[in-house]
């Protein structure tokens, strides 16, 4: 452990995050016991009717309201209380209300992530926590990035790098932020030939990294069976063009979004057993992105396995 | 606890291979300087397509001076920046490829269609207020057919103006006179003055900068740096330069002043015109394409497109293909049916050559693609630029007579596309805002072919594929019917083979 330590520590590691499918997960500065498992399944309902065409807010009646629709299965194992492996692989149907173009349905991209707690110190009133998480993710299957706003994600792979500080009070109140780096790839598109502020011969497109900024308030009620948060989401990509005058957005695109939203979590009998999950986001600011507002539910199973 | 930092390292790694494993994008094509395959001698005797006596264009050989303007050279060569550098390595000794180039990227620049007011009306794009919005122009297929090919027939008039100004004076190039001199391009025996490079870098940019008036001052930037490049290159004297554009100027005002007259300014009609070729249709045909956009637009693409003067076809009718299966009929229904088979059962496959061949709004267009496909055959066979510029001179003739013989098909039937006529259908392709008979995509990319192959015969069954690919393209993204396409194929088959009898005809083959 102390040879790799300064390897680990090199890595500055990241969090899961599902820009991709705009929502937010149960992933946070909660560590899962040694052998515990859960498994969740989340439904994710969105919609947007405006999106931002570079930085302006518009309307396209040959889109309507735009319907996004995520089934995600996810697990999570505790390979040591301070070391955790996450797993989640969403199913995504897209369609407009208006137009002619057709949706699209598929699976989008397989992502595990490590998250590791490297600090957990009792000061005044509570705990302080530091964790990093680093994740990975690629798509699985053959959906068109090169297709949106219908596309089922920007389709390249991902790799992220988070730091996540907590400061959990005895009281119940939860304080938590945390940044990541993502640094994406390219995305194999189906033609060789694209304009990106110029003229572009490749059929691959870079699809530019990101900075994600996320922020809770929480409080656990009803002896940490219950625990309510209040977010603060903020992801920017570093570098790319924006979408052109009534034109097709693309992958290369610059986005950004920021949105506030709500999370609630109950664990029906403690931490073991079934659980349910909600929550609600809503983007308040953005560029070539779909001012989504998304509503998520969610069951959790978590158990502990059993030593051999 | 080790065993899980191996596998976070495992992770990272294969992550890390996967997203730094990058292929290039490059902005245009990279390809080795090569020594052209034949010079072409008698190139200045060569049928033009717009000038008529190239003795008309006064030129006289330089008398003096050319020792001072050998040092001016190499002190232009002695003191490179790095963007000069790069600038004489961009141009080659074949610029028809880069201006050709730089063409392409404008059409994709300005291939935008308007979108709507907020109050649900549309503003066109209007020559008379090029900034708009919308700017002008709008660089859709008809469109950029038409600036490709006043584009290459000014280049090649020009050069055919410079091979016979060439031959008749065979001026040495600056390293032929001064061993000194080490020319960054492969040497050749092509006599200096005047310029072909500069030749075509005047045309180029007069031609470019009426189709894309907003571009006056990048295509200035890109002429100065072109000519630039030829004195640091070491292959042309100033005063090549100075008669290369003399004779450029000549061949850009022949060349716009038919622009100026060839019917395109009354391509795109009002909504009473318009309303009244679709009326006509309805009652010679029962049936009547209609815009499915929301808002509606009041107007299909450039009605009269089909009245613009051909290049190489003398009545737009000659070519006119028979009309359509009218909706209903048995061969409409089994054509129908066959596009909801696919947009129920569409094989990856399928789908990528939907996408391949899209050529849609933001890119260089089907017209685009072609010129793609002739610079690369040109440069895999090593033509100097007044024989690149014939393939591209008879090939975009051949492109946009096809584009206006299928415009003239378009609106003369007026049919209704696939959206129109099968309820409910939804399609992974957008939606043209012009009738459906015949298939642009497959009228243009045959005619490409079909002259494509006269030039590069090894390549013809490559190029007559990539045609019919680019035909059932329209047919598995659901916006033509098959009869639109097999039909089309026909049609630019047709309208090609005029440019290849032209070329035939040629005094040099």
């Amino acid at each position: 452990m102390n040879k790799s330590l300064p390897i680990i520590l090199g890595l500055i590691m990241s969090f899961f995050v599902q820009f991709k499918s705009n929502a937010q997960t149960p992933w946070d500065e909660v560590m899962m016991g040694k052998n515990e498992i859960c498994i969740a399944l989340i439904y994710e309902h969105s919609t947007w009717d405006k999106y931002w065409e570079g930085t302006r807010l518009r309307e396209n009646a040959n889109i309507g309201t735009l319907t996004r629709q995520m089934g995600m299965p996810m697990i999570a194992l505790g390979l040591t209380s301070k070391v955790n492996i996450i797993a989640s692989l969403p199913y995504i149907a897209t369609k407009a209300s208006g137009g002619t173009q057709v949706g699209q349905s598929g699976i989008q991209d397989l992502s595990v992530s490590a998250k590791v707690e490297w600090l957990q110190k009792r000061i005044t009133g509570g705990r302080l926590l530091f964790l990093t998480n680093l994740h990975y993710s690629r798509p699985v299957g053959n959906y068109l990035s090169d297709y949106m706003p219908f596309s089922l994600g920007f389709g390249a792979p991902e790799l992220g790098l988070r730091a996540i500080a907590g400061y959990k009070m005895d009281n119940g109140l939860v304080f938590r932020s945390s940044i990541a780096y993502l640094k994406r790839g390219q995305t194999e598109i189906e033609r060789n030939y694209y304009y990106q502020n110029g003229s572009v011969y490749s059929q691959f497109m870079n699809v530019p990294d990101a900075f994600n900024f996320h922020a809770a308030i929480g409080y656990w009620f009803l002896e940490n069976q219950l625990r309510l948060e209040a977010t603060y989401q903020l992801l920017n990509c570093l570098s790319g063009d924006d979408i052109r005058a009534y034109n097709a957005p693309q992958p290369t695109n610059k986005m950004e979004v920021s949105q506030v939203g709500a999370w609630a979590q109950y664990y029906i009998k403690g931490r073991q057993g079934l659980g349910v999950l909600a929550y609600y986001n809503y983007a308040v600011g953005g560029r070539n992105m779909g001012q989504f507002s998304s509503l998520g539910l969610g069951l959790t199973y978590q158990l502990e396995l059993t030593k051999k | 606890m080790n065993k899980y930092i191996t596998s976070i390292a495992i992770l990272l790694t294969v992550g890390f291979c996967n997203i730094s494993c990058i292929e290039e994008t490059p902005s245009y094509f990279e390809f080795e300087d090569y020594s052209f395959s034949e010079l072409d001698e008698n190139g200045g005797l060569m049928n033009t397509f717009l000038l008529g006596d190239i003795e008309e264009i006064a030129l006289e050989a330089p008398q003096t001076g050319r020792a001072q303007e050998l040092d001016d050279i190499k002190l232009l060569m002695s003191s490179m920046t790095k963007d000069e550098t790069k600038a004489v390595e961009y141009w080659t000794s074949n610029p028809i490829i880069r201006w050709n180039e730089i063409a392409l990227e404008l059409a994709a620049k300005y291939n935008l269609i308007p979108g709507p007011n907020e109050d649900g009306t549309y503003t066109l794009p209007n020559p008379a207020n090029p900034q708009g919005p919308p700017a002008f122009p709008f660089a859709h297929p008809p469109y950029t057919s038409r600036a490709l090919a006043y584009l290459s027939v000014a280049q090649f008039d020009g050069l055919v103006a410079a091979w016979h100004c060439k031959y008749k004076f065979k001026l040495n190039s600056p390293y032929q006179e001064d061993s000194g001199i080490i020319p960054a391009y492969s040497k050749n025996n092509l006599p200096s003055f005047p310029s072909d490079g500069a030749v075509v870098a005047k045309v180029s940019k007069d031609i470019l900068s009426a189709m894309f008036p907003l571009e006056k001052d990048f295509l200035e930037g890109l002429f100065q740096e072109h000519l630039r490049s030829m004195l640091q290159a070491g292959i042309n004297f100033k005063s090549d330069l100075d008669a290369g554009e003399l004779i450029g100027s000549e061949i850009s005002k022949i060349a716009l002043q038919r622009a100026s007259t060839d019917g395109m300014s009354k391509a795109q009609t009002p909504k009473p015109v318009s309303d009244s070729i679709k009326n006509a249709a309805f009652e010679r045909f029962g049936w009547a394409w209609e815009n499915m956009e929301s808002p509606k637009r009041p107007v299909g693409l450039t009605p009269l497109f089909g009245k613009v003067k051909m290049w190489n076809v003398s009545n737009v009718e000659e070519v006119r293909p028979g009309p359509p299966p009218a909706p209903g009929s048995d061969q409409f229904n089994k054509d129908a049916e066959e596009l909801k088979r696919f947009a129920n059962n569409l094989t990856v496959e399928q789908r990528k050559i939907a996408n391949w061949w899209q050529d849609g709004l933001g890119t260089y267009t089907p017209p685009g693609h072609w010129n793609k496909f002739a610079k690369e055959a040109i440069v895999k066979n090593k033509l100097n630029p007044l024989r690149s510029a014939k393939v591209f001179a008879y090939m975009n003739t051949a492109i946009v007579d096809a584009g206006i013989s299928c415009w003239d098909a378009k609106y003369y039937y007026h049919y209704p596309r696939p959206i129109q006529t099968i309820p409910g259908f939804k399609t992974i392709l957008g939606t043209p805002n012009f009738p459906a008979y015949t298939s642009g995509h497959s009228t243009f990319s045959a005619a490409g072919a079909v002259v494509l192959s006269y030039f590069f015969p090894e390549d013809q069954s490559m190029f007559n594929k990539y045609a019919e690919e680019a035909a059932m393209s329209r047919v598995y993204g659901g916006i033509h019917y098959r009869f639109d396409a097999e039909v089309g194929i026909e049609q630019g088959r047709n309208v090609g083979s005029y440019a290849v009898e032209k070329a035939k005809n040629d005094r040099v083959k």
